[in-house]
């Protein structure tokens, strides 16, 4: 994937990266260098107006000194030019706009959760996802936030507070133990699952820092967990979106993989959402090839739509119940 | 639980059927707030269930800066007008000298049309009730 001409800029650029890391990535993501590059760049801010409490016209109104550039794929969503103090601003403090990442705002966008619905959030800390999936709903019906550790429990709170979030059932459990519970009863379930975060990256070098194919393999371990867990809750018919901020594979097809090996009635839906610049999956990976239905899971490249890298799969439980009434 | 509404009434003039859609529930001195949905979830322990609406003390009842900025749009009554840098020093923890036509005891502080929280008024002081955790410039 690495062409000639380009090698002495990836050989500058790669400096940064573990050398094992190119040499895994190198091998299936198209256009590396830009890849590189793109990794290398600072991340521009991005804003999603919080509907519950504010409109687009009146958080642009409000913002209007901070050069707002309306994003192509969310219109109620903004990169900011001058983002400088944007957290400590009053109309963050009366949580008229949020601060996301912009492609971390794609999978509660591809799961569309609908007003009235039962939804689950079941790694939602610190909450720009659940406080997103909230105003998607309306602030009706019930979306059940989940996440195990104490001291991120705490900033979701905050979160879910300054948003308005009349919807939300906080609760801080294991997700495969919360499923259990909840089995079959929710209409839409999002894994945003803890994971390596190549993906960000561009925000922080944090994840380089610590950064292994050990760390990957762990991770891969506790996200096949998640993503049963997170289909053990669906009803039939139900839909769920697994997601990472990596591009492991072994984190991302190879996880949509392990569900699929072992739930015949999951089904991987293609994703649409027009004006975002996706790549397809892969389909094998280290010498595994994965069911066929895996491709239509979708990679998101930081230098496509200069964000983080993401990846999202839209899973669908298969209602295999007769028809009533037959 | 009515009451409680019905002083929100009284003090701030919020219609109690603004609060007819939404369910709350009582856990000590707290009431809370959320849809039904939300509210009734009670097939595991969650943490929490919507958002605080209020606080019960012994001779007062205080409503929370969290919920006053959803529902304290509806406020008629005991609200008082700052500016933004006024609306910055009281959520940043201080008091403020502030010359206003309202009863002594808890009001809401609005910037422009938002409310930005709760504050306790003694003229001509008013003190700040809100959460501290978020620094504004």
């Amino acid at each position: 994937m690495v062409g000639r001409a380009s090698l002495t800029g990836v050989v500058r650029l790669s400096r940064r990266f573990p050398r094992e890391f190119i040499t895994r990535y190198g091998q299936f993501i198209p256009d590396f260098d830009s890849f590189l590059d793109a990794m290398c760049r600072p991340l521009k801010r991005t804003i999603r107006v919080n509907t519950i409490k504010a409109t687009r016209e009146e958080v642009c109104e409000l913002l209007a000194d901070a050069g707002l550039e309306p994003l192509p794929w969310c219109d109620i969503a903004f990169s900011v030019n001058n983002g400088a103090g944007l957290g400590r601003r009053l109309a963050h403090f009366l949580g008229l706009f949020y601060i996301q990442e912009a492609a971390s705002m794609v999978p509660p966008l591809v799961l569309g959760p609908r007003p009235g619905e039962r939804v689950l959030d079941i790694a939602a800390a610190p909450g720009s996802k659940t406080t997103q999936m909230a105003a998607m709903m309306e602030n009706t019906g019930l979306l059940i936030a989940n996440d195990p550790s104490p001291q991120r429990i705490r900033g979701l709170i905050g979160n879910i507070d300054r948003a308005g979030c009349l919807n939300v059932a906080v609760c801080r459990m294991g997700g495969v133990s919360l499923a259990k519970l909840i089995a079959g009863s929710c209409d839409r379930v999002l894994v945003d699952a803890p994971c390596s975060s190549e993906g960000t990256i561009r925000k922080s070098n944090e994840a380089l820092a610590r950064w292994s194919v050990r760390a990957i393999e762990r991770f891969s371990r506790l996200q096949q967990g998640l993503i049963c867990a997170g289909f053990q809750a669906l009803r039939p018919g139900g839909m769920m979106v697994y997601s990472t901020c990596t591009v492991a594979p072994e984190e991302n097809e190879g996880v949509v993989a392990h569900l699929l090996s072992r739930h015949p009635d999951a089904e991987v839906v293609e994703v649409e959402l027009p004006g975002l610049v996706t790549r397809p999956a892969l389909t094998e990976w280290s010498g595994t090839v994965f069911p066929e239905g895996v491709s239509r899971c979708r990679r998101i490249l930081p230098q496509d739509n200069d964000t983080e890298a993401f990846f999202v799969a839209l899973i669908k439980k298969r209602d295999e119940r007769p028809p009533q009434g037959s | 639980m009515r009451d409680h509404l019905r002083v929100l009434e009284s003090r701030f003039g919020i219609p109690a059927e603004v609060f007819e859609q939404f369910a709350t529930r009582a856990e000590q001195e707290t009431v809370f707030i959320g849809t039904r949905e939300a509210l009734q979830f009670d097939e595991v322990r969650p943490l929490r269930r919507g958002i605080r609406l209020l606080r019960i003390f012994p001779r007062s009842i205080k409503p929370t800066t969290w919920a006053m900025q959803l529902f304290g749009r509806y406020a008629r009554r005991n609200l008082i007008d700052v500016t933004a840098e006024q609306a910055a020093e009281l959520i940043n923890g201080s008091q403020i000298r502030i010359d206003a036509d309202v009863e002594d005891g808890f009001v809401l502080i609005r910037w422009q049309r938002y409310v930005v929280g709760v504050g306790l008024y003694h003229r001509p002081v008013l003190k700040s009730h809100i959460p501290r955790n978020r620094p504004v410039d």
